[in-house]
């Protein structure tokens, strides 16, 4: 890991993350929106995984509720990737050092690449119900999101 | 006895310490509070947004809420156990804390305007259910709600700073 030593060095040093460092209430306002967007993120996938394992909306199609929770799921990420960069600017070197963080950043990105290579594709052709695979993958993506979620907050506690 | 000294007393007991002084339960306990919220509220929000006309508008009102309810329930459930839990163990801090106090009051505030949704409008849904756009007063209890959550969550978490 040392060889990434002097990029968390220069993120730590960034004047966005002094200015953030600098401030009493700049970084508990950007946690909450970061909280805000764990809501709507998380929110909009347990929604869309309830449909897939046919416990809700059994009217509607399951292509159609993930095409009616897409934007909301995406602008949940959104906003939760931009709150958590200028949260991981702010204190990079301690994240640097931080188990937690690190187990942080594997299932963030194995949970990104699930979504974005299997699990929307998947959502996109499934019809009344979904198939047992379809079952599997929504059970992962929960499993991905909710460990990025909990490593999350080991942060603070476990370092 | 005082409200004071009945927090000191309940953070005193034998659990309030444990879970206070405990390396595990207290982080699982939060932990858990803090991911329950995409099933209380993150659900929640899908029938806020059905109120106010902005998902899922072709499907009838009763069915987005109805369907919904029984699993942000069980969220709540989740969030009112694991929430007294963290009260009980720092009882006295949370007394004091303006922020946990402004949480209660809007906890309060929450309930009756779901109480005066469901007492009210939705009384008369079979009117309005297949609404694309919901009826003003419908509207004003879906955004009156994710308002108010909105300020319930960042009481939650900014009376943890000052802690």
């Amino acid at each position: 890991m040392s060889a990434l030593t002097p990029f968390f060095q220069w993120c730590d040093d960034t004047i966005i993350s002094q200015a953030i460092r600098n401030s009493r209430v700049a970084f508990p306002i950007i946690e909450n929106f970061h909280l805000f967007a764990l809501t709507v993120l998380l929110g909009s996938l347990v929604v869309l995984c309830l449909r897939q394992f046919g416990l809700i909306y059994k009217a509607q199609p399951i292509s159609e509720v993930a095409r009616a929770l897409r934007p909301w799921n995406l602008w949940g990420l959104a906003v939760m990737l931009v709150s958590g960069i200028l949260l991981f600017l702010s204190e990079a070197m301690k994240c640097f050092g931080n188990t937690s963080f690190r187990v942080k950043m594997l299932f963030l990105f194995a949970a990104l690449l699930f979504q974005f290579t299997v699990y929307s594709r998947i959502v996109k052709n499934e019809g009344a119900s979904a198939p047992v695979g379809g079952k599997i993958a929504a059970g992962v993506a929960l499993c991905l999101w909710f460990g990025v979620g909990l490593a999350g907050r080991a942060i603070g506690f476990l370092g | 006895m005082s409200i004071l000294s009945m927090c000191q007393w309940l953070q005193d007991t034998d659990i309030g310490t444990s879970i206070r002084e405990s390396i595990w339960v207290f982080p699982i306990i939060e932990g858990t509070h803090v991911l329950a919220l995409s099933i209380s509220v993150g659900l929640l929000m899908v029938s806020d947004l059905r109120l106010m006309g902005y998902i899922m508008k072709r499907r009838p009102v009763s069915e987005v809420y109805e369907q919904i309810k029984p699993w942000m329930f069980t969220g709540f459930a989740i969030m009112t156990i694991t929430g007294i839990f963290l009260f009980w163990c720092q009882a006295v801090k949370a007394y004091n804390s303006i922020f946990f106090k402004t949480k209660i009051v809007l906890l309060v505030v929450a309930a009756l305007n779901a109480i005066a949704f469901e007492r009210g409008i939705y009384r008369k849904v079979g009117q309005w259910d297949n609404a694309l756009v919901p009826p003003t007063e419908a509207r004003v209890a879906g955004w009156a709600s994710l308002i108010l959550w909105a300020a319930i969550i960042t009481c939650g978490r900014t009376m943890a700073y000052t802690f």
